[in-house]
């Protein structure tokens, strides 16, 4: 619960200035036909979700009819390429900074679209309503916070293959992808944004908020702030992956001079936060970001599994701003919860968590198109990785492309569903090798496909030999797929 | 776990210097006999316990051998005051900085000791090992932390009544004890000292601690040095109390603008702790930081702990350690905390005697080829401080003198004590009690009736002096008795006195904790039985009108007689020295007799009057055995109860007859009532029949009260109770059946007759003064009991 921070004014302060281009090939793809607009907004970011249809080029084969004249030809089929019409979701998320911008660039290009609402959710729906309101000419329509986030998370549990992942900072994949279950119900979700909300999902429709605590992601900024004098929630994050938290807490060897065999307390084992700092002389800043983090993820922790146990659930998923992106806050409360659950339980992180309010309340408008009956399927090509906006992964990326994250999803035309001869559903993995647990496998395969590409550019371009425009498309194509695999070597996931 | 919290070196930079002189008669009481040691070290308190032999006098009669020349005396016995050697507890709790001129104090006392060993227990134990042994010459052996806790947890929850509290800050009494529970297994302990540590215990010596926090005590105190630069834990709990944590705290209401019903979230809810911190531009003052910690850290503990009940399914969840101990502040927010997470289904349980449990498990430990758990044990008002004469918080007037300015810190907030009494024999359940888990003896909880405290409290000081003068009159030859009732007085007034501002310093304060209390400060200054020559005069006349008054009840038809024998108990029962009204009758009419007493009596009907209902059921077949609690000396169990005895055992009901095992007032005595059941015996054939055959006899209650507490009775009495499938009780006396057992529920018939000789209570009871309570209740199984309250 509480995503949205109030942080909002402090947030924009120290992020770039509002105005800039947007480039129209990149983002917001399809603006002319969307449909049906849901927006999310949260503490710090915005998330904009629409339907739209796309018009794409299909290569369609017919048999020639050899009662009818053309039928002197040697050839069995003859090959068309057709104008196909198929449904897509976008989602767009960007700093609320942004907003302003980005519902101009909305307005400028929206042509063919007979929406008259915007679904609206997240702590700051009623603080931008009237600006919305304003810009696009849409009637706000708020939907319930929590029932969008429950809508968003079931529907990207069941569509998006290797949505869930569980975090292994030490291991050789930090990610290990979970496959998608036949059935995704029950689980627990945990939120922390500014508090935590502890929701258990039992069906569709049906989910309770089971618990919570107010010691939360804000709990973290807002202390540390006061701490550390560090306002910004990143640069906290960092100072934190930096310390030491010992010379902060209070260890159980510190007052026992070792470990409490006999209630089996490790040495090393935090007996109080903070214990050490009453009488501290000095204080390290880092050291109290390091302290105030393993606090805070070791009480999630251990509140996830108690309401786990309690309700005899063994997938609990933990979203919301605290763990969004952010490998350290992944990291504690991953061993937060091998700690207090011994293994039984593991924490699962979602690759789309952030999108999880906008989809639910794109869902919730979209109800009459009944998107629950069809399967989608992710648009690799428009959509933006994992963790391209964490600035801890990857900081070649970091100063360029913070801004703006996208997800596209495709609607198959066919509900899509497990072989019924599969002897055991939940553990199928189609693929043989993960190559990102396969540092040689990976090399290799990406330096093949790499190799490839020029073979693969130029046969797309002799497959349309009556087009002109074809050669500049090749080279599109060419750029965009050499920098999916650029982008895959460093971040494999 | 984690009491010790490593914060000993700032605890005392902060507190007074260490010399000071220790007043020997007030504490270390009795280290001459001190024979174990244990010591529980905290972060900042030192916790000493030893155990010690008492020296008192003790009154005893005995029966004057009538063959010897000694018979030509018109007494029936003689009084003597002998030696008896009991066992003591005492506990001693002092701040870290006097554990050196303490442990001096206690080498220079310590004389006849046998002793080689000190049981030590507590973080800071192994800091102060060295010292110890180089002190006190004694070897120093480590205990189990967790498992004390647990050991002394268990004792106190099975030894002392009304150890057990819940905390509600704006009801007219901040602290509702809770009635001892014949089982106390199992339970939660929630410990919140540096850290958390949850305990489960399921049996004398079965515990796990299934779940801890690291957010606890050291927490608030560590984060909440950063954040104010308050070093002092107290100081940072007066802030706390002080502030307003909506500036700090992000509520639902700041993001939702106001409640967010779906999802039954009220807009007062903190959703984040601190989450207006990060955006304020200015700081915030000390004391809504203070509050806002207070609050995060309490609400945490309070959900971990209700969720642990709950997955253990417990409903018995105690919470101490420092983080609580004597700090109403916290106690209210865990209070709050537990109530919300629990919709009310888990209610945060307080421990009187929570910051000994360390040093009381540690001395059991070393203590275990004297079977502590063997016996039951008792606390003693007399040298025991009571509840929160440490704390600064709760009287504001103590705060102003010691908790501003340490350095006038007074004697008694520096040291506070605990002593508890072995008592003779185990205590245990009457085993009649309908149930005993709800039984509650006191009819009136004076801390939840200002009106009805402050009468008493004013009572028992006005009859101060009168206890006095007779308390020195039963010593006439001992030239030291002034100088030691003055001594009495002084405790006794202080007492009350601290009563008057500390209603719950004892667990709660009933008519029968002001009447215990001054019992125990009597004791205490060898003033074992004040009443001894007084009983004796009277029982030596009362002897002499019995068979007279047995013979004019036998010439009553079988209707009037069963009427005068009711009226001969109540007659009876008028004469009661604790009563103020009576006391000044007889001391001013030492002439006033039976007869007249008959004639004070109020006619039926009675204030309470169920005796129709009595004669309708004499009519019936006799009852198999009657239990009869008596009350006073002389006229009342002589004239009164054995006439009404008399009459039971000829309709061929058994008699058990429960007295006092020591005095109190002019209460008979076990012993006492020994003498005078053989002396009737010899004028009475009935009598002498009924002890013959075993058909009446005598127990002892196991109580030196003038109440009654039908939880805590003598283990002899509970088996002749159970044997002989007693279908009747019979409690008499204001004490023992209105003060306390007014509305006790038992699982036979009973009956409870009192006269009124309070003129307060008998407004109270819309009554006069001399009016009759005569309560026959029969259990709701069988017929209607009617049952008569008072209007």
């Amino acid at each position: 619960m509480a995503e949205w921070s109030g942080l909002h004014s402090s947030t924009s302060r120290h992020t770039m200035d509002k105005s800039i281009t947007l480039p129209p090939d990149e983002i917001f793809r399809n603006l002319e036909n969307a449909k049906r607009f849901a927006i999310d907004i949260g503490g710090s970011l915005t998330k904009l979700a629409y339907y739209s249809t796309v018009q794409h080029k299909v290569a369609k084969v017919r048999s020639f009819d050899h009662a009818t004249k053309e039928a002197t030809s040697d050839e069995l089929y003859e090959i068309s390429v057709q104008e196909e019409v198929t449904a897509r979701l976008h989602f767009i998320k960007f700093e609320n900074a942004y907003i302003e911008t980005c519902l101009d660039f909305v307005r400028d290009h929206l042509v063919n679209t007979d929406t008259k609402v915007i679904k609206a959710t997240g702590g700051g729906a009623h603080k931008f309503k009237e600006l919305i309101e304003r810009k696009l000419g849409l009637r706000v329509d708020k939907e319930d916070e929590m029932t969008c986030l429950i809508k968003g998370c079931n529907f990207v549990l069941r569509n998006i293959p290797h949505e869930a992942f569980v975090y292994a900072k030490h291991a050789d994949s930090e990610f290990r992808f979970q496959t998608t279950q036949p059935d995704i119900f029950p689980y627990l979700l945990v939120n922390i944004g500014s508090g935590v909300s502890i929701v258990k999902v039992e069906s569709e429709d049906k989910f309770e908020r089971i618990g919570g605590s107010s010691i939360g992601g804000g709990t973290f900024w807002g202390l540390g702030a006061l701490l550390t004098k560090t306002k910004r929630f990143d640069e906290l994050l960092q100072l934190a992956s930096k310390g030491q938290h010992t010379s902060v807490d209070m260890l159980v060897k510190d007052i026992y001079g070792g470990s409490y065999g006999s209630l089996g307390l490790t040495g090393d084992l935090i007996a109080s936060s903070f214990g050490k700092s009453a009488t501290a002389d000095k204080e390290f800043r880092c050291y109290m970001a390091k302290s105030l983090l393993h606090m805070i993820s070791n009480d999630i922790g251990q509140l996830a599994c108690l309401y786990a146990k309690l309700h005899n659930l063994s997938r609990v998923y933990f979203g919301g701003f605290f763990i969004r992106g952010h490998p350290v806050t992944m990291h504690t409360i991953t061993y937060s919860i091998n700690f207090f659950t011994k293994g039984e339980v593991q924490a699962l992180f979602l690759r789309h968590e952030g999108y999880l309010g906008a989809i639910g309340a794109f869902l919730k408008g979209a109800e009459e198109d009944n998107p629950n009956q069809y399967s989608w399927g992710e648009n690799y090509a428009g959509s933006s990785g994992l963790m391209s906006v964490s600035p801890d992964m990857n900081p070649m990326q970091r100063a360029r492309s913070g801004t703006f994250d996208m997800l596209e999803m495709d609607r198959l035309e066919r509900k899509l569903v497990n072989l019924p001869l599969l002897q055991d559903a939940s553990s199928y993995i189609p693929d043989t090798v993960d190559l990102a647990e396969d540092a040689l496998a990976r090399e290799y395969w990406l330096y093949c496909f790499e190799e490839a590409l020029d073979g693969v550019v130029k046969r797309a371009l002799a497959s349309q030999p009556d087009m002109p425009e074809a050669a500049e498309r090749a080279e599109k194509f060419r750029q965009k797929y050499r920098h999916k695999l650029q982008t895959l070597r460093h971040q494999p996931l | 776990m984690a009491e010790w919290s490593g914060l000993h070196s700032s605890t005392s930079r902060h507190t007074m210097d260490k010399s000071i002189t220790l007043p020997p008669d007030e504490i270390f009481r009795n280290l001459e006999n001190a024979k174990r040691f244990a010591i529980d070290i905290g972060g900042s308190l030192t916790k000493l316990a030893y155990y010690s032999t008492v020296q008192h006098k003790v009154a005893k009669v005995r029966s004057f051998d009538h063959a010897t020349k000694e018979a030509t005396s018109d007494e029936l016995y003689e009084i003597s005051v002998q030696e008896e050697v009991t066992a003591r507890l005492h506990f001693i709790k002092f701040e870290n900085a006097y554990i050196e001129t303490c442990l001096d104090f206690v080498r220079d006392h310590l004389v006849n000791t046998d002793t080689k060993v000190i049981k030590a227990t507590g973080g800071g134990a192994h800091k102060f090992k060295e010292l110890i042994e180089r002190k006190l010459g004694l070897r120093v052996d480590k205990e189990d932390e967790m498992t004390c806790l647990i050991k002394g947890c268990n004792f106190v929850l099975r030894n002392i009544p009304h150890e057990a509290f819940v905390y509600a800050k704006h009801a007219d009494s901040e602290f509702r004890f809770q009635t001892t529970q014949p089982d106390i297994f199992p339970y939660l302990l929630v410990n919140i000292g540096s850290g958390v540590s949850i305990v489960k215990v399921e049996s004398e010596d079965k515990f796990e601690r299934i779940g801890g926090s690291s957010i606890g005590g050291g927490t608030f105190w560590g984060l909440g040095a950063l954040l104010t630069k308050t070093k002092r834990f107290d100081e940072l709990l007066q802030l706390a109390s002080k502030g307003q944590h909506t500036s700090v705290d992000m509520l639902v209401k700041d993001i939702y603008g106001g409640s967010y019903g779906s999802l039954g979230l009220t807009g007062d809810l903190i959703a984040s702790s601190f989450g207006k911190s990060a955006t304020a531009d200015k700081g915030f003052p000390k004391e809504d930081m203070a509050k806002s910690l207070l609050h995060m850290i309490s609400n945490d503990i309070g959900q971990l702990a209700c969720l642990y009940a709950k997955l253990h399914n417990l409903s018995r969840v105690y919470f101490g350690g420092f983080f609580i101990r004597g700090h109403p502040v916290t106690m209210h927010t865990i209070t709050y905390s537990i109530n919300f997470f629990t919709k009310g289904e888990v209610q945060a349980l307080f421990l009187r005697h929570e910051g000994y449990l360390g040093a009381i498990g540690a001395f059991l430990k070393g203590a275990e080829e004297d079977n502590p758990n063997q016996y039951s044990w008792g606390e003693n008002y007399a040298g025991s401080s009571g509840l929160m004469s440490v704390s600064p918080d709760m009287n504001p007037m103590q705060r102003a003198r010691s908790g501003t300015n340490p350095r006038h810190h007074c004697h008694h907030t520096k040291f506070d004590m605990l002593e508890m009494d072995r008592l003779e024999r185990k205590l245990v359940n009457l085993p009649l009690l309908q149930d005993a888990s709800s039984y509650i003896p006191d009819t009136v909880d004076l801390a939840e009736d200002a009106l009805a405290r402050e009468y008493w409290l004013y009572c028992f000081e006005e009859a101060l002096d009168g206890v006095v003068k007779r308390a020195l009159a039963s010593q006439p030859d001992m030239p030291e008795a002034a100088e030691r009732a003055e001594k009495f007085r002084q405790k006794y007034r202080h007492k009350l006195q601290t009563l008057r501002h500390q209603p719950f310093a004892y667990g709660s304060l009933t008519v029968r904790s002001l009447l215990d209390t001054r019992e125990h400060c009597l004791n205490e200054f060898n003033f074992p039985d004040p009443y001894s020559k007084i009983k004796q005069r009277e029982n030596d006349m009362a002897l002499k009108y019995y068979q007279k008054v047995v013979k004019s009840l036998e010439e009553l038809s079988w209707e009037e007689r069963q009427f005068a024998l009711i009226r001969g108990v109540l007659a009876g029962n008028v004469f009661d020295w604790g009563a103020k009204a009576v006391s000044d009758v007889l001391e001013s009419e030492p002439e006033f007799g039976f007869e007249q007493a008959k004639r004070k009596l109020e006619e039926r009907p009675w204030l309470v009057d169920s005796y129709d209902q009595w004669f309708e059921r004499l009519k019936g077949p006799p009852h198999k055995c009657a239990l009869f609690f008596v009350d006073n000396s002389g006229l009342d169990i002589i004239l009164g109860v054995m006439p009404f005895v008399r009459e039971l055992l000829s309709r061929g009901t058994e008699v058990v007859l429960a007295s006092n095992s020591a005095p109190a007032l002019n209460d008979v005595t076990n012993g006492e009532l020994q003498i005078l059941t053989e002396s009737i015996a010899a004028m009475d054939p009935v009598i002498q029949a009924g002890l013959r055959e075993d058909r009446l006899t005598l127990v002892q209650s196991g109580s030196s009260s003038p109440c009654l507490d039908l939880s805590r009775l003598d283990k002899v009495l509970a088996m002749v109770v159970r044997e002989r499938k007693t279908d009747l009780v019979i409690i008499e006396g204001m004490g023992r059946a209105i003060h306390t057992n007014y509305y006790a529920m038992l699982s036979c018939e009973s009956l409870k007759m009192a006269v009124i000789k309070n003129s307060w209570l008998a407004d109270r009871l819309g009554g006069k003064l001399f009016s009759v309570v005569f309560k026959y209740e029969v259990p709701a199984a069988g017929h209607d009991s009617e049952a008569l309250t008072p209007p």
